[in-house]
């Protein structure tokens, strides 16, 4: 095992920490604690609380509390939840929720069992900047502009560049592992948004790259925004968006691999990628506090 | 070296492609105070709020021909308000939490951006500014997102505790976003920095302690609040200030708890654009009790007026009055019904003050007043043409009746009032019209009448091409000719049409847009 192995497996241990700690930083501060959950902190006990999660709740919640069709995610990077405590997750599986399609589970669950739902439910809404890797941030931060490359795609809080996905708030979206996946495996799952709005026509979120000669043999590189059969919106390696018809395209190649390079445990040595992770699980924008009596509402008429 | 080697080094190499396919997002403050016809840039289309597009590729004689080009359904969306911003062939539309950039040529999406919780609120779409879209969240912010990629840049509240934003689309002028609301101490207009989001000024529409204007609220009643600023304004950049409608005083129904005047609330203000300093007011409606708030928009003309050119501020209020005012000083020039029925006043005063007749105070069993609490007009846009000297507008011709709870008139008891109801009297009854008005003196010059639906219809879009476009709240969308109000076209959109349209021209062709129940329409010649 060499020192690069080490790091990975020593940021995947910190997750698996950090999951059952403290996940509820962001969402609805100054809610009550409430009872305090007595499956955190027991690995048996919240992969029984995952097993009953998958059998019941992903038929609306979504596989990994990640959005459904009938129901909005439990666990979403944007982190903004109207259920904040293991306590007010607990009386929403337990009592359901009013007005909604929520039903209370209370009945088909003994108390024991709801706890280790939301013991598991708390897990998945951990992210990196719950517990940051160890390492030098602003050595990383250094690799990350310069040797690192990063700001050749990416961009954060306005800095850098557009091609790529933003990460200003990378470590409030995505687990640890995820960013370790990002930069070292070719295949490795994003997770989606969580988000509310269901969207029949998303964009694609693949970054996928592609190389497309116009009818005048004009040759551009860029990402895909979206497409069509009849249009194509690029984003081009020069930062510019494109619109582009079809019947003015001689040629789309679709690039077989994505932009992003997953050498980066080649590319670094040990000691640069632990610091390059220890600045990535920090970048965090939190979210700003929530107003009291809730909501913001409609305005008047 | 692999494809994807050589595509790393390509990011490297600016390539230059056709002009035509490429969109910048860059959008200045030159190209803001002179706009390219071709583009879309704010809410009301320009800084004077004219609605007044130069496109003339669609005309009277043409647009029987024109049809549906694309339609983007916003999933989950409803109500929308929003009006189609576009740029360089890139369209952004809105509600709270949620902005789509589209390719405005296509209606395919090029970015989202979302966040949870999902909200359906009335919003009414995003500004732009350099590389920025600034949009509503559903919680009180100002959003700023770069406008290429929907990536968050910023996020701003109101920086007075207990205030909240109420979703105008955000307004850009000098480098400031301006966005109002109101809560705690009333309605309220604040300007940030467009590239940080600092707060710069805040405006209170109601007055403090000590301020000027405070005494026109009896006791401690200013603290009742009201006045909710729910739209954006327009802006003067020679005068360097922007002029902008305020709401009704609360409680709405019931004023023996709050005497006085009640300043600003319904009134039209004029503020510094850099300080936010009160530069003068006009109050339409003192010591409303019929919520006839001053959410019409503020239409700015330079024209010649009896003979001497002048800078002027046009506005259709609620309460069925419309106003000609010289926008330099705030002096009241023309105050004239533009419905056929306004019973509460029986003229203005030489320095514009209501002369009020009895009768109209809400009471327990119901006072008639016309036009009804839903005005005469509402805050849907109105349009003026430099070619025809007309204002168009969605009028509503009808009276209503207004309560209160009860008949104590001791401090706090009086309630709040309970509600309105159009009147039932058949003749007196709630009728739509979109109608055009001699800008200068409020003469109806024609009519157009629509379905009445007891709502009101959405804003109207005026056309150098000689063509009015005005929606239907019931889906009809409509082209008029600016001159008779004659229709020459229609589209049923399928959905409630509660947003004003936009116009906007890509690659050489004239597309008009409009936002329908859940839906954006684009139109276009075949």
């Amino acid at each position: 095992m060499n020192k690069y192995s080490i790091a990975i497996v020593g940021a995947a241990a910190l997750v698996a920490a950090s999951a059952g700690v403290s996940a509820q930083r962001g969402g609805r501060g100054g809610a009550p604690a409430g009872p305090a959950n007595p499956a955190i902190g027991n690995q048996q006990a919240i992969q029984e609380g995952e097993a009953i999660y998958n059998q019941t709740c992903t038929a609306c919640h979504g596989k990994d509390g990640s959005a459904g069709e009938m129901a909005p995610a439990v666990a979403a990077p944007s982190r903004r939840y109207n259920r904040v405590t293991d306590a007010q997750v607990f009386d929403a599986v337990k009592n359901g929720i009013p007005q909604t399609q929520m039903p209370p589970f209370g009945g088909r669950f003994s108390d024991d069992q709801i706890w280790k739902i939301v013991a598991y439910i708390h897990g998945l809404r951990g992210t990196a900047i719950d517990a940051p890797t160890q390492g030098n941030a602003a050595n990383g931060e250094q690799i990350f502009w310069n040797k690192g490359q990063c700001g050749t795609c990416h961009m954060i809080n306005a800095k850098g560049s557009l091609l790529g996905p933003d990460l200003s708030n990378l470590a409030g979206m995505r687990k640890t592992q995820s960013i370790v996946n990002a930069l070292t495996k070719e295949i490795h799952r994003i997770p989606g948004d969580g988000g509310t709005h269901d969207s029949v026509l998303m964009p694609l979120q693949t970054y996928q790259p592609v190389r497309v000669t116009l009818a005048d043999g004009k040759v551009m590189n860029g990402v895909l925004r979206n497409e069509d059969s009849f249009s194509l919106q690029v984003f081009g390696t020069d930062n510019q968006l494109y619109l582009l018809e079809r019947a003015k395209v001689k040629e789309v190649y679709y690039q077989p691999k994505s932009l992003m390079p997953t050498d980066y445990d080649k590319r670094l040595t040990p000691q640069e990628f632990q610091d390059l992770m220890a600045f990535l699980t920090r970048l965090y924008v939190a979210p700003l506090p929530p107003l009291p009596g809730g909501r913001g509402g409609p305005p008047p008429a | 070296m692999d494809q994807y080697r050589q595509l790393r080094s390509a990011v490297f190499v600016c390539l230059l492609f056709s002009a035509a396919a490429m969109v910048a997002a860059q959008v200045t403050d030159q190209e803001l105070l002179n706009p390219d016809p071709n583009d879309w840039l704010l809410y009301s289309g320009t800084y004077n709020s004219q609605r007044h597009s130069l496109l003339k590729q669609i005309t009277t004689g043409n647009v029987a021909t024109m049809q549906a080009k694309w339609v983007f359904h916003m999933f989950g969306a409803k109500d929308l308000e929003a009006v189609p911003i576009v740029y360089k062939g890139v369209m952004y539309v809105a509600q709270y939490n949620r902005v789509h950039a589209l390719d405005a040529a296509t209606g395919r999406v090029i970015w989202e951006w979302q966040r949870q919780p999902a909200n359906v609120g009335w919003q009414r779409g995003v500004g732009i500014y350099n590389n920025k879209v600034y949009a509503m969240t559903g919680d009180s912010s100002v959003i700023a997102l770069d406008a290429r990629t929907g990536n968050p840049i910023w996020e701003a509240r109101p920086s007075q505790e207990g205030k909240r934003f109420q979703g105008p689309a955000p307004f850009v002028a000098k480098g400031k976003v301006i966005a109002s609301g109101s809560g705690q101490g009333g309605g309220f207009i604040e300007a940030f920095d467009s590239e940080t989001g600092k707060p710069v000024w805040h405006w209170n529409a109601i007055p403090g302690p000590g301020e000027p204007g405070h005494e026109t609220w009896a006791g401690d009643s200013w603290k009742n609040g009201g006045t909710p600023i729910w739209v954006s304004g327009s802006y003067d950049p020679q005068m360097n200030a922007i002029f902008w409608g305020t709401g009704q005083p609360s409680p709405d129904f019931v004023g023996d708890n709050r005497e006085g005047d009640n300043l600003y609330s319904d009134s039209i203000v004029a503020l510094d654009l850099d300080t936010g300093k009160l530069k003068w007011h006009y109050q339409n409606t003192p010591h409303d009790v019929h919520d006839w708030d001053s959410m019409e928009m503020p239409v700015l003309i330079d024209t010649v007026y009896q003979g001497q050119p002048r800078k002027l501020l046009l506005q259709a209020n609620r309460n069925g009055m419309y106003y000609v005012i010289d926008r330099t000083t705030g002096k009241l020039l023309v105050g004239t019904p533009f419905v056929s029925r306004v019973d509460w006043n029986k003229g203005l005063s030489p320095e514009g003050r209501p002369i009020l007749t009895p009768g109209h105070e809400p009471t327990v069993t119901g006072a008639k007043t016309c036009p009804s609490t839903a005005g005469a007009t509402n805050w849907p846009s109105p349009a003026y043409n430099p070619d025809t000297k007309l204002f168009y507008l969605i009028v509503q011709e009808g009276c209503g009746i207004t309560f209160r709870q009860s008949a104590n008139t001791q401090a706090g008891q009086g309630g709040s009032g309970t509600a309105y109801m159009e009147s039932p009297v058949p003749e007196e009854n709630w009728q739509l019209f979109v109608r055009a008005l001699d800008a200068t003196t409020g003469k109806k010059v024609w009519d157009y009448q629509q379905v009445s639906s007891h709502h009101y219809g959405p804003g109207v879009l005026s056309t150098a091409g000689g063509v009015i476009f005005a929606g239907e709240q019931q889906g009809e969308f409509t082209a008029l000719d600016a001159k008779s109000g004659k229709p020459l076209w229609h589209f049923n959109t399928g959905g409630l049409i509660t947003a004003g349209p936009s116009t906007y021209m890509v690659d050489g062709k004239q597309y008009v847009a409009i936002a329908s129940y859940a839906n954006v329409f684009a139109f276009a010649l075949p």
